[in-house]
């Protein structure tokens, strides 16, 4: 099968597909260059046994109104002798057809209204066997009902033909194998190093930027094409290594101070009594710090995903999508909202499952704040046609039409989730990490409610 | 316990080393990764917490020096980078547990406690069965009971009742049971962890007289059977 499919590739491969043309263009060329020749030599071959006959026919016809009979049998017997019997032909016959003279051992059984010139076989000794050669020959009346017929031997000139018609065939069919051979074999090339640098290409994508293409000791394209390629991937390399640099001391430098202020907070709050008003005020300070660190987990994600530097695995999405349902089932029940799923087994994705996760509870913890009580939420895992889709969907407010392309961008929150607690960087965190593994979200309308869609 | 703080951030350094010797554990700092590791290696530790990036010698090189040496001394290890898969390459070069800044010292005790008593307490991982004043689970069985009565449970209040008993006696954070349960690493917004542990101290506590899942305020929860 997998041979079989290799096969069907290299025949499907440019290199292939080019050189079948080429070689059928040749072929042609060679059938009419070689047609012309044997067309050229038939007409001399033919022409010139053709002419020898037209003379000897006019000779005998002249010698007929001058020579007896008796001496015009002589001559014909002469005639005869002189020549090999691969040669020259003569019958001469009597009104019953019965042979006077000649070579030919007897008058060719031929149609009478055939034209003048006729064709036939006589056996002729070949060796010890005899073989049956092709003659031509013209046939006159003579006087007192006597017939003449005047021929040459044209098996060679037929065996030549032959030859040359057969050469001609052996040619084309040589000249279609050859290049068909040659367009399978550079096909197959080709094909092979087209499938290294597509393999190679595909963990890349898969974020593998160490990867590089493999290059062969060669100047063709497709080697100066990979080493153009591998340039631009140390390039990439290059910038994305640069942009985890910014992201991790970006991070670093945040997130110390942060842990300082938490540090200096706590140290505070063991020395005051618990219910003192300065021990409440730190209280608020630990909490900003929640908040800011949330804020700033979701917006390190964001550029993680955004920029890809995020090692990547195989991902079973039918059991990381059970699982967070699993996690929220309790807290939605406990809120009087429905949560039901679908969820089909064994998709497998690449990619990063902590983000993933993330962007699905960020989709949950949406639509357990938006439902309302006695409200569904239903979470599918669904095989549609291009591949796996995740959709939520909950009957709350839903988003309007005009403002779901909004939402998507960073820290919007609409009037309706002004009240509520949240970042406003949810939906822009899944819409990340969606197009860290080249999906595409999808926010519909449930009707009631949303329905957002992630396919793979 | 005997507990090496490896830390270059100096305000964050004095308030971990003074609530650990609060909480009653002995303890040494390092600025920076050269002695952090000399220290590491020369003294008899318990815990050793190190930050990701130090000075001199960076906190992965230090944990992988190390263990390249055989010390088994288990590793917490503080960061303050992008998280996501950073906690993994922590994990890999050698650490036992990962905990991102700003951190509450809180979650930061449960974790040096849980890490500290991984494999001494009776309910290690190697025991089919664990046991708690009249608790009992079966972990080949899948069988839970409470004073000989059987207890029914979801396949995930199993596995939650499983983690807490194997860190019985512990507090035990939202995020440690989010990280040890069900594998993820975030926070997230719903207080979910929270309604699965009061479905489980449904299932256990409910008929019984001594209740032995508490909350820990401020902290997590703790299996235990005191007060």
């Amino acid at each position: 099968m997998d041979q079989e499919q290799r096969f069907l590739g290299v025949l499907g491969s440019s290199p292939f597909r080019i050189s079948m043309v080429y070689s059928i263009a040749f072929a042609l060329g060679a059938a009419a260059l070689l047609g012309a020749v044997y067309f050229a030599v038939s007409q001399v071959v033919d022409g010139s046994t053709d002419n020898l006959i037209e003379a000897e026919v006019q000779g005998l016809r002249e010698q007929v109104l001058v020579l007896s009979r008796s001496d015009f049998i002589e001559l014909v017997e002469q005639r005869s002798q002189d020549q090999d019997v691969r040669g020259a032909v003569y019958l001469m016959v009597d009104p019953q057809l019965r042979p006077v003279a000649g070579n030919v051992p007897a008058w060719p059984k031929i149609a009478a209204d055939q034209g003048k010139w006729i064709q036939f076989k006589v056996s002729v000794p070949f060796g010890d066997e005899t073989r049956e050669h092709e003659m031509r020959a013209q046939r006159f009346p003579l006087p007192g009902g006597y017939r003449m017929l005047v021929g040459h031997d044209v098996q060679e000139r037929q065996d030549v033909k032959n030859l040359m018609m057969r050469g001609l065939i052996a040619a084309v069919v040589l000249t279609m194998l050859l290049g068909l051979g040659g367009g399978f074999w550079m096909g197959r090339r080709i094909l092979a190093q087209a499938g290294a640098i597509s393999a190679v290409a595909t963990q890349i994508m898969r974020g593998d930027l160490s990867q590089r293409l493999p290059v062969r000791d060669a100047e063709d394209e497709i080697n100066t094409l990979a080493r153009e390629i591998n340039g631009m991937l140390d390039k990439i390399e290059q910038l994305t290594l640069g942009m985890r640099t910014v992201l991790d001391s970006a991070a670093h430098d945040l997130r110390t101070p942060l842990n300082r202020l938490q540090a200096t907070a706590e140290a505070g709050m063991r020395q005051l009594a618990p219910a003192s008003p300065e021990r409440r005020v730190l209280e608020r300070v630990t909490t900003e710090v929640d908040h800011m660190r949330s804020t700033l987990d979701a917006l390190l994600r964001i550029a993680l995903a955004e920029t890809g530097t995020v090692a990547r695995e195989a991902v079973d999405l039918s059991e990381l999508v059970a699982s967070m349902v699993d996690l929220y089932a309790p807290v939605s029940e406990e809120r009087g909202i429905r949560l039901e799923s679908s969820v089909i087994p064994g998709v497998q994705v690449q990619g990063s499952r902590q983000l993933l996760a993330q962007a699905l509870a960020n989709l949950l913890d949406n639509a357990i704040k938006f439902t309302p009580e006695r409200g569904h939420i239903r979470v599918f895992l669904r095989q549609a046609g291009s591949g796996p889709e995740v959709i939520v969907e909950d009957d709350g407010p839903g988003i309007p039409a005009d403002k779901r392309e909004i939402v998507l961008g960073r820290r919007v929150r609409l009037d309706q989730a002004r009240k509520l607690p949240g970042s406003g960087l949810g939906l822009s965190l899944v819409a990340a990490v969606t197009k860290l593994h080249g999906a595409r979200l999808v926010l519909d309308d449930a009707g009631p409610g949303l329905r957002v869609a992630l396919k793979f | 316990m005997h507990i090496l703080i490896v830390e270059d951030d100096q305000v964050a350094r004095d308030y971990l080393a003074k609530a650990l010797r609060e909480a009653g554990h002995t303890v040494d700092v390092a600025d920076n990764g050269l002695e952090g590791l000399h220290l590491a290696s020369s003294v008899a530790l318990d815990i050793a917490i190190v930050d990701r990036m130090l000075p001199k010698l960076d906190g992965l090189a230090l944990v992988q020096s190390l263990r390249a040496t055989g010390r088994k001394t288990p590793v917490l290890i503080l960061s303050a980078l992008g998280e996501v898969d950073d906690r993994i390459t922590g994990l890999r070069a050698g650490g036992d547990d990962y905990l991102t800044k700003p951190y509450h010292m809180s979650e930061l005790l449960a974790r040096v406690d849980a890490l500290a008593r991984r494999g001494d307490s009776g309910n290690s991982e190697a025991n089919t069965k664990l046991k708690l004043a009249d608790l009992e689970l079966d972990r080949m069985t899948r069988r839970v009971t409470r004073g000989g009565k059987k207890i029914e449970l979801t396949a995930r209040e199993f596995q939650l009742l499983e983690f807490m008993m194997r860190h019985s006696g512990q507090v035990v954070t939202r995020t440690m049971l989010l990280e040890g349960v069900w594998d993820y690493h975030f926070d997230p917004q719903t207080n979910v962890i929270d309604v699965h542990i009061s479905r489980l101290r449904q299932a256990i506590d409910k008929d019984f007289d001594k209740p032995l899942l508490h909350t820990v305020r401020g902290a997590g929860y703790s299996l235990r059977e005191d007060e």
